[in-house]
């Protein structure tokens, strides 16, 4: 198990170098550059500009110059954001996105497997089909609809949170946000809690454990939830990231602070060492929970081995 | 009792009483899953529905008076009425609401089924390489999946159509990029488990090729969570679509697809509310179809649910 | 000449002596409420605090706190002094401006002219790379070539007197200087704390300012919360001790945190908002026209509109009536020249055809394109930028001419940087655009249709009228430059380089007890320091 997880760390770099260099040609290669503004600047003014940030240099030298940056932990210098070092803003967005995210992924877990179980043991009863349809709420309806609708009834007409904002991890700033991303992921958990929970109680052993005489409930709990549980921590991997990283219209309709708000700001400003950093520190994000829902299987499935 | 007489509660005599009859045909697994399928309510109705809606979309727009694109000034934002033939009442700028939320449909369908079932494909096919076979290669493949995962998509998404254009198959192409990773993950962690079952192992210690071991047992015992994930992808890439198009890089006005037409409505939507309910209530009953027929699909076709 | 220097210097003094410089003037009676602070959402993250490179509208509404120029604007936006309490101009090229005594940084130390020397060269030098050194630089003598990096920045027409005065000397003349340095672009920067924290002093507790505030919190996409300067000059009369800025570009979230409490200040409405608004808000709405212009750019150089009949025959069809009461919807004027009501220099000269009724239009345009050889069904292309606002206008703009010449318009939206670069490479046919102007004067918006100009992207070009406008610009009578300048302006829009719109205007919502709101500030720049809270 050790080696597997070192061996896996130690393949991070390649990774890691392989999606830095393939964005940083992919970003230089996109139309539209850093200074291009509603108030066209001078000749002169642009050449300072592009020299002030390197950006005059032959592509290959800007590309080494970052790398050697990136070794001593400099993520650069923004464009957009120009007071500000990558490392700050990322710092600063991080914990927001971590909080919202990792909020969001707990109670999801939680709910998720709690609605799947209930909906599979009950499989094509009323309550079956009534559990998922609420439970699918988060993948019918566009996030982009149930958000402004959840800031209308509690915001607006109910009064009792905010519609927006973010003031230091102050809990009413977090309810709204965590509960449109609890939604969206309940529904993926759930249903796929469900199908793979009814898959696992028709299989042998589960029928041996039932002839054993065991209760039901141990035999749901004990024996069946284990192997049930791998294809959801298959998707949890994804979701955690893309709770934590990609919550957009998340950080855009509840205005946060997070860092798919720097994302997609970066992207659209072509602000290349913002970008950088931030896709820096996904790959980092993504091998690791990837690297965890692999130790996970291994601990749900005796018979995986690394 | 004599131990060589068969008696009815003898679990060997019962198990090859319920062999086929050498002499008549294989059991047909399509044929148990239809009946199967057949008896799951919530997925006959949902596959009604889901026809009923693809057809309006398909012909609908032909039989209605007025065209998706015409606007009409005098007429903006009113609504839903039996005169003008604006059944749904029309939009900001007068368009007609019901021939748009079916043409938007026509648009989103193509889009989903298209993406999705690009993006299984080649997910499906990545990870069961990558879970079968394992070691080395799986290790690449899979560092790969977390590349694609690193690298933020409106990037490439900006990329792609400034390259290449702006015809609906690079939408296509845009969101199947982007869609194949969930896929590939979770078969890979199937196969992984499926790979160290006992029929697996025994068929490889028979002699049975890797290829004709994939795709005997492998494949139909992924069907359950494949289906499931599919009918969970076809509403995210349709969510996807109308992301790309609110970025500028999706369908073009005056075409439309649910996706913007939600969008627009949701700004709207204190003052305009069925330009927001009408193709709202399309797509979200769209998407339960699929997801009720999916979870129907993945009964029907579970080979131990007797 | 000596004559009418010496009356327009003793008219400058004595304006500038006898207009009171306060701040917040508040009408008698009325009661002010105990927590005088304000949140007000600002359009966007500031790209930056140092006055010297912030070039977007939110930048330069948290400098214009933090910083004060030698002048200011006051809440109507007229002229009044800043840091400077009076100025003269002694010949046509040269002002002289004379410091207040008593102006402070918040660190105590005096604001003197050394200050505004290092500030304004630090502006123009390429390494600062600033956006409005162009803009701005080229007024002041040897600023051009400063900017474009041949002559270094110490050459720029600027000098100290003594502690308390200086001089600024301009590249020909400009009757409007004084309201130029309004800007903190050329403003004051207080070279010890730049010098002892690099990159960092724009950061709050490093940021040493001379405005009515001093920076206390920035959180990058969530505020920036200032407080104020107790060591400025006019602190007495600054009523505001609190205001945070709010970053959200949405327009529709920024309406729902003000009806949620969490903003008091919206910073846009939304489009087509307006009129539910003022129905639902009457107390709390404003609206002011702005000088700004939104407008169609031609790509005159393209075949599709090399011919100045198709330009003219798709510019006049349009209705801007309708466009502006009801698919807008957002009190906005029609425009139909590149001049708005307001601005300074020139007289607005909208087209002889804007008066005629619709269908005389219609029929001009029409044998406009025949004898141009433009069959109904061609195809024109249309690119702008994705925005709910551009988009609604596009689909105007082509169902108009989609339905009164039968043209097919094929209508692309894309991502904004790759509209700019369209636009700058001249590869488009029609594309959107927009200009607020950076002071108020007519060669602001003639800097969009003529020759070798930056903001020129319609590729067009009138030799004859670029010499009456650099006539006019060097001439230092100001009705003759006024002529010059409008006889120009007309003339070029005669060729139909672009489609002027609708002249902009800001609709947003206020809370009915924030004080000092005027509808008359033409530019939208408010400084907090004349804004105060009514007892509410």
């Amino acid at each position: 198990m050790w080696s597997f997880t070192i061996r896996r760390v130690l393949a991070t770099l390649p990774t890691l170098l392989a999606v830095i260099s393939l964005c940083y040609f992919l970003l230089h290669a996109t139309p539209g550059g850093p200074f291009d503004s509603e108030r066209q600047v001078s000749a002169a003014v642009l050449a300072n500009l592009q020299a002030k940030y390197h950006l005059d240099l032959p592509l290959w030298q800007q590309y080494l110059l970052y790398l050697q940056g990136l070794l001593s932990g400099d993520l650069g210098a923004s464009f957009r954001y120009a007071d500000w070092s990558v490392n700050d803003l990322v710092a600063k967005a991080l914990p927001v996105s971590l909080a919202i995210g990792g909020t969001a992924m707990l109670l999801s877990i939680f709910i998720g497997v709690t609605v799947g179980i209930v909906a599979a043991l009950r499989q094509n009863s009323v309550v079956d089909h009534t559990v998922m349809l609420l439970g699918n709420i988060g993948s019918a309806f566009p996030s982009f609809v149930i958000g402004p609708v959840l800031i209308m009834v509690f915001a607006i007409s109910l009064g009792w949170l905010p519609a927006g904002g973010w003031n230091n991890f102050a809990i009413q700033f977090m309810v709204l946000p965590v509960a449109l991303l609890t939604f969206i992921n309940v529904s993926t958990i759930g249903r796929v809690m469900r199908g793979s929970l009814i898959e696992v109680m028709h299989s042998n052993f589960i029928r041996t454990a039932r002839a054993k005489g065991l209760p039901e409930r141990i035999v749901v709990l004990r024996h069946a939830l284990k192997p049930a549980l791998l294809p959801v921590v298959s998707t949890l991997g994804p979701l955690t990231i893309s709770s934590i990283t990609s919550a957009l219209v998340t950080e855009t309709v509840f205005s946060l602070p997070g860092l798919g708000k720097l994302i997609v700001n970066g992207a659209g400003n072509r602000d290349y060492t913002l970008v950088l950093g931030l896709v820096v520190l996904v790959t980092v994000l993504a091998v690791t929970m990837n690297l965890l829902v692999d130790l996970a299987y291994a601990l749900l499935d005796p018979k995986i081995r690394y | 009792m004599n131990p060589l007489t068969p008696s009815k509660n003898d679990g060997l005599v019962q198990g090859l009483s319920r062999l086929p009859d050498p002499g008549s045909p294989p059991r047909n697994l399509w044929a148990d899953a239809r009946t199967r399928f057949f008896r799951n309510k919530a997925a006959v109705i949902s596959l009604v529905v889901l026809s009923t809606i693809i057809l309006a979309c398909a012909i609908g727009p032909l039989l209605l008076p007025h065209a998706f694109d015409t606007a009409d000034w005098d007429a903006m934002s009113l609504g839903p009425s039996f005169k003008n033939a604006h059944f749904w009442g029309t939009d900001e700028a007068g368009r007609d609401l019901l021939v748009r939320c079916l043409v938007g449909g026509r648009i989103s369908l193509m889009v989903g089924l298209m993406a999705t079932f690009a993006s299984v494909t080649v997910g499906i096919a990545w990870g069961a390489v990558a879970g079968f076979v394992g070691g080395k290669v799986d290790a690449f493949m899979m560092r790969i999946v977390d590349m694609m995962y690193a690298i933020p998509y409106l990037l490439i998404a900006i990329l792609l159509v400034t390259i290449l254009g702006r015809e609906f198959y690079l939408v296509v192409i845009t969101i199947t990029v982007f869609s194949w990773m969930d896929m590939a993950r979770i078969v890979r962690g199937q196969t992984l488990s499926l790979r160290s079952r006992e029929y697996v192992e025994a068929a490889h210690s028979i002699g049975v090729p890797i290829h004709r071991i994939i795709t005997t047992h492998i494949v139909p015992n992924l069907l359950g969570v494949v289906v499931i994930y599919t009918t969970v992808t076809v509403p995210g890439v349709i969510l996807t679509e109308s992301v790309l198009s609110f970025l500028g890089l999706g369908i073009q006005e005056p075409m439309t697809s649910w996706g913007v037409l939600i969008e627009d409505g949701t700004k709207v939507m204190e003052v305009s509310p069925w330009i927001l309910l009408f193709p709202a209530a399309m797509l979200s009953i769209t998407l339960y179809c699929f997801n009720f027929i999916g979870d129907g699909m993945r009964d029907a076709l579970d080979p131990k649910d007797r | 000449m000596q004559l009418r220097f010496q009356l327009t210097a003793i008219a400058a003094l004595t304006l500038s002596l006898a207009a009171p410089s306060l701040a917040a003037v508040i009408p008698a009676g009325t009661q002010l409420h105990a927590t005088q602070t304000i949140i007000r959402n600002n359009g966007s993250e500031p790209e930056t605090l140092d006055p010297a490179v912030a070039e977007s509208v939110g930048a330069n509404n948290i400098t214009r706190d933090l910083f004060e120029g030698l002048t200011a604007n006051d809440s109507d936006g007229k002229l009044v002094p800043g840091v400077a309490e009076s100025w003269k101009q002694t010949n046509a090229t040269t002002w002289v401006f004379k410091l207040r005594p008593n102006a402070k940084w918040s660190n105590g130390d005096p604001v003197t002219a050394e200050d505004f020397l290092f500030g304004i060269r630090r502006f123009v030098d390429p390494k600062t790379a600033s956006t409005y050194a162009a803009t701005f630089g080229s007024f002041l003598l040897n600023g051009k070539d400063i900017v474009a990096g041949k002559k270094p920045s110490s050459a720029i027409g600027v000098k100290v007197i003594d502690k308390l005065t200086l001089e600024v000397q301009t590249a020909f003349p400009v009757t409007f200087l004084p309201n130029l340095m309004v800007n903190n672009n050329l403003g004051p920067v207080h070279k010890a704390s730049l010098e002892k924290n690099g990159k960092d002093w724009t950061k709050p507790g490093k940021l040493v300012s001379n405005g009515a505030y001093v920076l206390k919190d920035w959180q990058v996409n969530n505020r920036v919360v200032i407080e104020k300067n107790p060591q400025y000059w006019d602190a007495a009369n600054v009523q505001l001790t609190k205001v945070t800025y709010l970053p959200i570009e949405d327009g529709y979230a920024d309406v729902k945190l003000y009806e949620s409490g969490e903003n008091e200040w919206v910073y846009q409405l939304p489009p087509g908002t307006y009129e539910k608004y003022k129905v639902q808000y009457p107390k709390e709405i404003r609206n002011a026209p702005m000088l700004g212009l939104r407008y169609y750019s031609y790509q005159v150089q393209n075949p599709a509109f090399k011919d100045v009949r198709v330009r003219k025959a798709l510019s006049m069809v349009l209705d801007r009536d309708i466009l502006s009461q009801r698919v807008t919807a957002d009190g906005q004027a029609p425009a139909y020249s590149v001049m708005v009501q307001g601005v300074d220099g020139a007289d607005v000269t909208p087209y002889e055809w804007a008066t005629w009724p619709m269908d005389k239009k219609v029929a001009e345009a029409k044998k406009l394109l025949l004898e141009a050889g433009v069959k109904p069904g061609s195809k024109f292309v249309f690119s702008y930028n994705t925005s709910e606002y551009h988009k609604k206008m596009a689909i105007f703009a082509a169902s108009e001419w989609k339905s009164k010449l039968g043209l097919n318009i094929e209508t692309e939206s894309m991502e904004f940087k790759v509209l700019l670069k369209k636009r700058h490479d001249g590869d488009f046919q029609m594309a959107r655009n927009g200009w607020i102007s950076d002071y108020n004067d007519a060669t602001s918006f003639l800097a969009l249709i003529r020759c070798d100009s930056d903001q020129n992207n319609n590729f067009n070009c009138n030799r004859a009228a670029e010499d009456l406008i650099n006539q006019g610009t060097q001439s230092s009578d100001p009705a003759k430059r006024r002529a010059l300048l409008t006889q120009a302006s007309k003339m070029i829009m005669d060729d139909y380089p672009i489609i002027p719109l609708v002249q902009y205007s800001l609709p947003r919502l206020v809370k009915a007890y924030v004080g000092g709101y005027s509808l008359q500030n033409s530019q939208d720049r408010f400084r907090s320091k004349d804004l105060f809270i009514i007892k509410h």
